[in-house]
């Protein structure tokens, strides 16, 4: 007993010890200088802003998507309430607008602040759904440009659900020892070695795009493997791709035409489509980007180191069915023995993806070259096939209906196998089971 | 300005480019021959030729169109189009009538491209074309009739 108890004792005061060597060393880390105007700030193609406050804190909110977590489906613009399933609950995105006792109305900017880059809210900490661990590095001028504009919208009044957190992560404090080890509070320090360009990208691809809150794995602990970095990964039930540097597996070989085009436009011409919270983004964000943003972000992009991450499959860009087939007609029998993934292609599909994969009514239905016909796991293509995608772009809207209601279970498996054989030359082996648990994700 | 070549005949138009051109050619050119079905890419009733191949006109906006459209308006002045009609009186395939102006879009599309059609390559082109009356056997049997008079 006494064994036992001087050993918790023991466990217990080196705890302690570590805890406050952590602390007192977080203390003294310095969160850094101020990001230089050149690299924060919106761009010198952002039409007459100089004086627009209200004008550049749409533009930044717009590159920080704030949008796209704080609205959910049918409600008002930035009024919150959008659900985020975790592994271990649910919560819940707050009400922006500046209504005074459910949204940030009256609040101050050190509150703002607060919230924003250090993840501290008014019911204590936040959770790191919240991507204060991306915008800790934004400028302090930018974080309030945002404030600025989200003060300007009109206030809603709209009450967001209480999380359903298990115990014991729904004891914020818990977040106090999270954000001590993982969280680190710091301003986008430039890269001295590289140019402006390249800064610029860096700063909107962290600080404000956060794309490796999506794209990069997460360790055991909910944060971000910084040796992954952009290695992708599975985000509610849809793959946020590798989009490393990496020539296989990543966008190395992506010419920079197919990178604006996916960026600015949510399509690359012989490649992908954005689909479902990529297609948000597109939509909400990056569309509103200048073309500068654009091509900062591309070099950017270009510079991150190669990661293979896991679970990749290769791109088939010229795969040898949709070479034999014409817009009609299919050939180089894909289908095997699935015969019923192809009818259904056939009758429900083809009419705008056609057999040779160039999209009949829209470039953005092509299918050949796509990440998602080339995943044998199938993820992403699941949901698309379940609850269709839609996006819009230059105020065109694209869009393709989900057959979950339509389709069984096995008759989505079918489908899909046959998409993956047909447009990616793989086997697929998604089964009934597998529709089954993608149809709980959504 | 919007400049759309439909039957030949050159259209321009200043509205919303984002008009699906199914209700460009039914409301505002007036041809009426093109059928609304489900507005969603999925029935096939408002199949058109843009550059002879098939293309839902419902989910299509006229800014997006890139080529000259054919409706079936006009789809006898073609020798394959013209052969298909023809077929489809002899056969009598309509009962309702409603989808058959995209079947017969499709139809020709698909023989244009392949005077031989297989029973396979029928169900392949043929089963994005939905009929509610099921009209199914008269149409594979018009194709395969059409067929016949184009490869005489
Ligand atoms: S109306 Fe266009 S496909 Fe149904
Ligand atoms: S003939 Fe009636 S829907 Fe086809």
């Amino acid at each position: 007993m006494t064994v036992f108890r001087k050993s918790v004792g023991y466990v217990a005061g080196i705890a302690i010890a570590a805890t406050t060597g952590l602390v007192s060393y977080r203390a003294l880390q310095a969160e850094g200088p101020e990001p230089p105007a050149v690299i924060s700030g919106v761009p010198r193609d952002f039409p007459d802003a100089a004086d627009d406050l209200v004008k550049r804190g749409q533009y930044l909110t717009r590159a920080a998507d704030c949008e796209a977590c704080h609205t959910v489906v049918g409600g008002a613009p930035f009024s919150g309430g959008r659900p985020f399933k975790l592994p271990f609950g649910t919560i819940y995105a707050t009400n922006l607008t500046p209504d005074r006792e459910t949204g940030i109305g009256g609040w101050s900017d050190a509150r703002f602040l607060r919230a924003v880059r250090d993840g501290i809210g008014t019911h204590g900490n936040l959770y790191p759904a919240m991507s204060y661990t991306s915008y800790t590095a934004l400028s302090t001028a930018d974080a309030l440009a945002i404030k600025a504009y989200l003060s300007s919208l009109k206030p809603v009044h709209a009450t967001v659900p209480t999380g359903t957190l298990s115990f014991p992560f729904n004891q914020r404090w818990g977040m106090k020892l999270w954000n001590l080890v993982f969280f680190h509070p710091h301003r986008y320090k430039p890269d001295p070695t590289r140019d402006a360009q390249w800064n610029r990208g860096a700063y909107l691809a962290t600080a404000l795009g956060h794309c490796g809150e999506c794209h990069t794995p997460r360790n055991i602990g909910f944060a971000m493997r910084s040796r992954e970095y952009l290695a992708g990964t599975v985000v509610e039930g849809w793959k946020a791709y590798n989009t490393t540097s990496n020539a296989t597996y990543g966008i190395g070989e992506w010419s920079d035409e197919q990178l604006t085009g996916y960026l600015a436009q949510g399509h690359a011409h012989g490649r992908s489509s954005a689909a479902g919270p990529m297609a948000e983004v597109v939509e909400h964000s990056l569309q509103y980007l200048t073309p500068s943003d654009i091509q900062a972000l591309v070099v950017y992009l270009r510079g991150i180191d190669p990661v293979r991450g896991v679970g990749s499959d290769r791109v088939e860009l010229k795969p040898a069915a949709v070479v034999a087939s014409t817009n009609l007609l299919p050939a180089g029998d894909a289908a095997g023995g699935n015969t019923r993934g192809r009818q259904l292609f056939e009758g429900d599909c083809a009419g705008c993806h056609q057999f040779n994969g160039v999209g009949r009514q829209s470039e953005y239905a092509s299918l050949a070259g796509s990440h998602a016909v080339n995943d044998t796991t199938g993820t992403s293509m699941l949901q698309v096939i379940l609850d269709g995608s839609s996006l819009t772009v230059n105020g065109r809207r694209q869009v393709m209906p989900g057959f979950g209601a339509a389709y069984s279970n096995e008759d989505v498996a079918a489908v899909a196998n046959y998409v993956l054989a047909h447009f990616g030359s793989k086997l697929g082996k998604i089964d009934a089971a597998a529709v089954a648990k993608a149809r709980q994700t959504h | 300005m919007i400049t759309l070549n439909i039957n030949g005949i050159d259209y321009s138009f200043d509205g919303d480019p984002e008009m699906p051109l199914l209700w460009y050619l039914r409301d505002e050119a007036g041809l009426t021959g093109t059928k609304f079905g489900c507005g969603m890419a999925l029935c096939g009733a408002c199949t058109v030729h843009v550059d002879g191949a098939p293309a839902r006109s419902c989910m299509l906006p006229v800014g997006a169109v890139r080529g000259r459209i054919t409706t079936i308006e006009a789809v006898a002045e073609t020798h394959v189009g013209r052969a298909v009609q023809e077929a489809w009186v002899k056969a009598q395939v309509p009962q309702c009538g409603y989808c058959q102006s995209g079947q017969v879009m499709t139809a020709s599309a698909l023989l244009a491209k392949d005077a031989k059609p297989t029973e396979a390559d029928i169900d392949a082109a043929m089963s994005g074309n939905i009929c509610r009356c099921a009209t199914y056997n008269r149409i594979r049997e018009a194709i395969n009739d059409a067929a016949e008079v184009l490869t005489r």
